[in-house]
């Protein structure tokens, strides 16, 4: 792909009719840097997953860290999936078999922006959940700290999340926990999703005034105790 | 007045209201929400930062925004003053000797520009402990019936038995309501 450098004007043309994304994509592959292209309405317009990680890691300049993910049923209190820095030994229950940083992940530079959640069939037939994460702020204050969240079933939009937290305190730690309904799925999309693990897909983009400083991904399946191989439970945040 | 209503409801269409939730340190703001949640409260480290939580009630979305009380985060509380339409202020009333300092601090939020409108609920919380101020005096004490600029309430509670918490939230989400969804 050339089009960058394009040279006829009917090159030109097209990559006038690309969206910024593939732009953003040609940079990507010489050099991941730049964010300022990724606003939040871009992101809330994107009709599917993306392939590669809108910024990198180093975007995250107010040392945003996450220390703690926890999915809870509200209606039984039952703590469905917990992940947390320091690492907390989890057991399996009715809903939930295991989350992972699987190993290929670990080793790159995006170790710790990517989990695998690993759910059963169960976890689909919630009613109402708590998602509760934790982060900490760095020593800067962070205005406008927003959260966008998106969860895809192949290319079919589940949930947005649209958040904004606004301000945060320099070296504070914070919480958010959203109480929500779960969204209503036909059973045959329900069926879809356990057949097919880690189809279902989410990015999790976060701005400071309009700015990309994280982006995050995530994928799951639902299909856990449905198979023979049993997976060990392995909880990390990098 | 026609294009401030629209504005009103070009905003509000999703029926959301924004709490915000302050007071001195260890007045038990962080406990009076977990308590109304129903998560365990024996557990409750002093908060440095904020908690949000963001639930329905009675078919309105409510943004509880709960920040730290302790006095160098006072300095940042003004940061989420900006679109409150109901402000919670918790008071420790077992703490006689801090109710003057909780006195100030309130009235200084009611100054505030950007808190003007909101509805103020007051829980005189702790009121399970036996040295506890009873509530018409630390409404004596805070000076309440000199508010003029905002609706106002003031309870008698306890996030330790949840008296009056449910009760606290239903008159400020009604009153919030009456102001802005109601109002033509």
């Amino acid at each position: 792909m050339s089009l960058m450098r394009g040279k006829t004007s009917k090159e030109n043309e097209s990559l006038i009719n690309r969206n910024i994304l593939d732009d953003k994509k040609e940079n990507d592959n010489r050099n991941i840097k730049d964010s300022q292209y990724i606003t939040p309405d871009i992101v809330l317009g994107l009709p599917t997953i993306t392939d590669n990680y809108l910024c990198s890691s180093e975007a995250n300049t107010y040392d945003i860290d996450f220390t703690r993910f926890q999915i809870r049923d509200l209606e039984t209190g039952t703590i469905l999936f917990e992940i947390s820095k320091p690492p907390i030994i989890e057991e399996e229950n009715y809903f939930k078999t295991s989350a992972s940083i699987p190993q290929d992940a670990r080793i790159d530079a995006n170790a710790g922006r990517f989990v695998r959640y690993q759910f059963t069939p169960q976890f689909l037939k919630l009613k109402t959940v708590g998602a509760t994460v934790e982060f900490m702020v760095g020593s800067r204050p962070a205005k406008n700290f927003r959260m966008i969240e998106r969860h895809f079933f192949r290319d079919k939009l589940l949930k947005t999340f649209d958040f904004e937290f606004g301000f945060c305190i320099p070296n504070s730690k914070n919480t958010c926990e959203h109480i929500y309904e779960f969204p209503a799925l036909s059973p045959e999309l329900v069926a879809e999703m356990i057949e097919n693990p880690f189809e279902t897909r989410s990015d999790s983009f976060y701005f400071v005034d309009d700015q990309l400083v994280m982006h995050n991904k995530a994928d799951y399946a639902y299909n856990g105790g449905l198979e023979k191989k049993k997976l060990g439970p392995i909880s990390i945040l990098e | 007045m026609g294009l401030l209503t629209i504005l009103k409801k070009l905003k509000r269409k999703e029926k959301e209201m924004r709490i915000l939730m302050l007071g001195l340190d260890n007045a038990g703001k962080t406990t009076i929400v977990k308590r109304l949640i129903g998560d365990p409260i024996d557990t409750i480290s002093p908060t440095l930062g904020f908690n949000i939580k963001t639930l329905d009630h009675n078919g309105y979305k409510l943004n509880v925004w709960d920040v730290g009380g302790q006095k160098s985060l006072r300095t940042y509380w003004r940061n989420y003053f900006e679109s409150t339409d109901g402000l919670i202020w918790v008071v420790d009333s077992a703490d006689r000797r801090r109710l003057e300092d909780c006195k100030e601090e309130m009235h200084k939020l009611l100054q505030e520009e950007r808190l003007e409108g909101a509805t103020l609920l007051i829980f005189a919380n702790k009121q399970d402990l036996p040295g506890a101020v009873p509530t018409k005096d630390i409404a004596t004490i805070l000076d309440l019936e000199s508010i003029k600029t905002h609706h106002w309430k003031i309870y008698k509670a306890s996030a330790i038995t949840a008296e009056n918490l449910l009760e606290g939230i239903n008159w400020i989400t009604n009153d919030i309501s009456k102001r802005i969804f109601y109002k033509n």
